[in-house]
Parts: structure tokens; C-alpha cells; sequence
């Protein structure tokens, strides 16, 4: 049994080399120690290939310390931590079989997983023979962590996109229930597009991540403004309150189709009507509740539909069930009431 | 086939299901209950009982799939609704015909019958 404290000839010929590698290279090891690059060198003159200098770059990315890895034959310290895959990969690129350089996934000491891009080169002498192998590691964690989020907000993307086309879908369907006039008919699908796409401007520059009922209303209500060109006929009042994307397109939506009422024969129908939008949240046994009114007045005199449209339908049925709350159109002849009350919608965290 | 039927219809998103909700009464479902949770899911899964169910797969970043698991329990056939592509969806909906949004008002309606008729 040889003495644990005595080095073994093999650990005395490694330690020769390293000497002799700092020796021959001595500003490039200076350097090399202080790039974040991890990079070793190999002694390839010998069967084993054993690292004969590893710099402080490569020893953290690994874990492992210099003495544990100098003298090391590099094909099987990498078999420490690379799957049999992976290691299948190194030993081409120590062989000098592949065109690329394989990104391959490592178990540190600790046994956490980095992954890393490998490239191996062969150093060679003036008689052209392989005398050493660099091989450097270049850190792909934070790379692929990025690209693992990249195609998780792809993936939602293209989920929103399909559901927002789903959702046209459905607007044209409500559309060519409205009438038989062509001209109707295309002013229906188009109004409500473009309420859609009025939300998805708002959280657009939001990133997506809320908006404001303040401005989801005043956006809802633009247009009609504009044709009017008398803002003061609207009165809105309450606090920009932070709405979800979900609750920003459901309540952009209700607020078009009370608009687009109001517009055609409510309070925006005549020269005199106004319309007052105030909200409030209060706190209740459940929760926070969002509680919104709308309503009309100096209008033509109101007299209830004789069959629920569209927009009330959206509103009593749809806003309702998407929000998990209540919300009614009234129509009492002095102007259109609607009230909704729904828990005061969260935004997720971390958004 | 789809002749007064009772149909949970599980959706988040007001307009896609007021259209899921149309096709299935101009095909003579007599019962459409709507849920748009998880939670509201299980609770008419609970004291109702249904001939079949339509399921979207993301119910406002919650995924639904307690809810196929117990429509699975249940022994209720269902059609899977999605926006995501079909390789995104998990275990629970395995052996369940799925429709990725849009789809026409045909294919739900042939996707049913095909289950009540199995």
C-alpha cells in the first residue's frame, strides 16, 4: 500500500508538467487566471491526457479545486459530471471529430447542472505533432435560462393569438345575427374589433402586464368622443384601478357595447344627454368589490328592448361569468342604468 | 345526438363561450352550464349531473386539468378546447379529442356526438 501523505509518481510526473507549463507560458497564465473564460490545458503527449492547468474561471464553473483536477486525465474528470451522452460528445471534440462545438450539460461537484458551449483545439508542435489540447467552456446557463423564457412567452403568445381569433370569431357570428344589411352588419364586426384591438393597445404598452380602468374607459369611449367632438358630455370618475389583461379586454368590451347603445339611442343619441361612469371599491365579507355604474341621462326617453341584444347579453351574462361577479342593464325612461359588481380583479404576482 | 343533452361547458373567455353556447343550443342542448374556474368547475361537478363537457385547457393562467380529472372520475366524455398547440397538453386530457381554437362550429358539434355516441 503506498502512503497516503507520499505522492505517487504519477501525481510527481503531474506536478513536473504543471511546472513546466507555468514556466513556458508565464504572462499567458497570469492572464488566463484572471479571464472568466474557463479554459485548461491538457498534456496530450501522454495516454492519459491529464490537465496540466486549469485557471480560476474553469475551477468555478466546476467546483472542483486545482488539486483535484491537475494531473487528472480530462476524458474522466469530465466523466464525473457529464451524462453518457454528453461525455460521448466531449470525447469526439477531444478527438477532433466535430464540426461544432457541443453544448453539453455538467454536474458540478455540488451537483448542480450548468451548461456550457465546449470547444477543443489541439496545440501542436513544429514537427506538427499533438502535444497539448485547450479546451475552454463557455457558460450557457444564464443563455439557456433565457431561452427557456423566450419560449414560454412565445408559447403564450400563440395562445393569445389563437383565443383572440377565436374571439373574432365569435364577434362575427353575434354580427350576422344583428341584421340582414350588409352595411350593418360589417359596422358591427368592425366596432367591436376595433374595441379589441383599443384594450390591446392599452396593456400593449403596459408590456402586457395591467392596465388602467381609468384609461380602458377613456379609450372605450374615444371614438364617440371624437364623432361627437364634445368630451364633456362624459363624466368619468374614480381611481385608475389596476385591472388583470383578462378583466381589461371583458370590461373594454362592456364599455363599447354600452357606448356603441348610448351612441344609437341613448344618451349620446340627442343633442343634450350625458353619460356618468363612477366607480368605487368596497370592502365585504368576500373581499374587495369593484362597484361601477353607468348612467345615462337627458336622453330620448328609453323604452326597454323587446329582446336582449348582444351588448346586454356580454354584459349580464359575459362579464358576469368571466369576472365571477353580477352586472345589470336597466332601462328605466329617463336613461340606461348599468351596475357591476365584481370582486376587485388581482393582478398575478410578480407582474 | 346532441338533442337535449346537459353540457358543462368550461371557459374562461366571455365571447368563446357565448359562441360555444349557441352552437350547442342550435343543436338542441337543453342544458348549458358555464363555469369559468377550476373551482367553479368542481363545484357544479359536485350537484350536477352531465351528458358531456367541453374543456379549455388554460382558465386565465390556472390550468384546468382538475377538472378533467374528475370529468375522467365522473366518467364524463369531454372535448378538449385549446389555444395551445397539441403536444402542450399534459396527462390529464390523454385519450380526449381535442379542438384547437378556432375551430368550426362543426367540428364541436361532431367532436360531441362522436363522444355521446362511443
Amino acid at each position: 500500500m503506498p502512503d497516503a501523505d507520499e505522492p505517487s509518481e504519477k501525481q510527481n510526473a503531474a506536478e513536473a508538467d504543471v511546472e513546466g507549463f507555468r514556466d513556458d507560458l508565464g504572462p499567458f497564465v497570469v492572464a488566463a487566471d484572471a479571464t472568466r473564460m474557463a479554459m485548461v490545458f491538457t498534456n496530450a503527449e501522454e495516454a492519459a491526457n491529464p490537465i496540466v492547468y486549469a485557471n480560476q474561471a474553469f475551477l468555478k464553473l466546476t467546483g472542483w479545486s486545482r488539486d483535484e483536477v491537475l494531473g487528472e486525465s480530462f476524458n474522466s474528470l469530465m466523466a464525473r459530471g457529464a451524462s453518457p451522452d454528453a461525455l460521448n460528445e466531449i470525447e469526439k471534440a477531444v478527438a477532433g471529430s466535430h464540426d461544432d462545438d457541443p453544448e453539453i450539460c455538467y454536474r458540478r461537484k455540488d451537483g448542480s447542472q450548468f451548461w456550457a458551449s465546449l470547444s477543443v483545439s489541439p496545440v501542436k508542435d513544429e514537427q506538427g505533432k499533438v502535444v497539448q489540447h485547450f479546451a475552454s467552456l463557455v457558460d450557457l446557463t444564464s443563455f439557456k435560462a433565457e431561452q427557456a423564457t423566450c419560449k414560454l412567452l412565445i408559447d403564450e403568445l400563440n395562445h393569445r393569438v389563437k383565443n383572440t381569433l377565436a374571439t373574432v370569431q365569435s364577434v362575427v357570428r353575434q354580427g350576422l345575427k344583428t341584421s340582414t344589411d350588409p352595411a350593418v352588419i360589417r359596422e358591427s364586426i368592425e366596432s367591436r374589433i376595433f374595441a379589441l384591438s383599443r384594450s390591446h393597445d392599452i396593456l400593449s404598452r403596459e408590456n402586457w402586464k395591467s392596465a388602467g380602468l381609468h384609461d380602458l374607459i377613456d379609450a372605450s369611449l374615444e371614438p364617440f368622443a371624437v364623432t361627437d367632438g364634445r368630451v364633456e358630455r362624459f363624466n368619468v370618475e374614480g381611481c385608475n384601478l389596476r385591472l388583470p389583461p383578462k378583466a381589461a379586454l371583458a370590461l373594454g368590451i362592456a364599455f363599447h357595447e354600452l357606448a356603441t347603445n348610448a351612441f344609437k339611442y341613448g344618451a349620446l343619441s340627442n343633442d343634450a344627454g350625458t353619460v356618468s361612469v363612477f366607480w368605487k371599491v368596497q370592502s365585504s365579507q368576500s373581499g374587495n368589490r369593484l362597484i361601477l355604474h353607468w348612467r345615462e341621462k337627458d336622453g330620448p326617453e328609453v323604452t326597454p328592448p323587446t329582446r336582449k341584444g348582444f351588448g346586454s347579453k356580454v354584459i349580464e351574462r359575459g362579464l358576469a361569468h368571466e369576472l365571477d361577479g353580477e352586472a345589470h342593464v336597466e332601462y328605466p325612461p329617463t336613461g340606461v342604468v348599468c351596475t357591476i359588481d365584481i370582486p376587485v380583479p388581482q393582478i398575478a404576482e410578480g407582474s | 345526438m346532441l338533442e337535449g343533452r346537459s353540457i358543462l361547458v368550461v371557459e374562461d373567455e366571455m365571447l368563446v363561450l357565448m359562441n360555444i353556447e349557441e352552437v350547442l343550443k342550435d343543436h338542441g342542448c337543453t342544458r348549458i352550464t358555464a363555469a369559468a374556474t377550476v373551482e367553479q368547475a368542481l363545484t357544479v361537478l359536485d350537484t350536477l349531473s352531465f351528458d358531456a363537457a367541453v374543456l379549455d385547457v388554460n382558465l386565465d393562467g390556472e390550468s384546468s386539468h382538475p377538472v378533467a380529472d374528475e370529468l375522467s372520475a365522473q366518467g364524463i366524455p369531454f372535448v378538449v378546447s385549446t389555444g395551445y398547440a397539441q403536444l402542450a397538453l399534459d396527462d390529464s386530457y390523454k385519450n380526449q379529442p381535442v379542438l384547437t381554437k378556432p375551430y368550426r362550429d362543426e367540428a364541436l358539434s361532431r367532436a360531441l356526438t362522436q363522444l355521446l355516441g362511443r
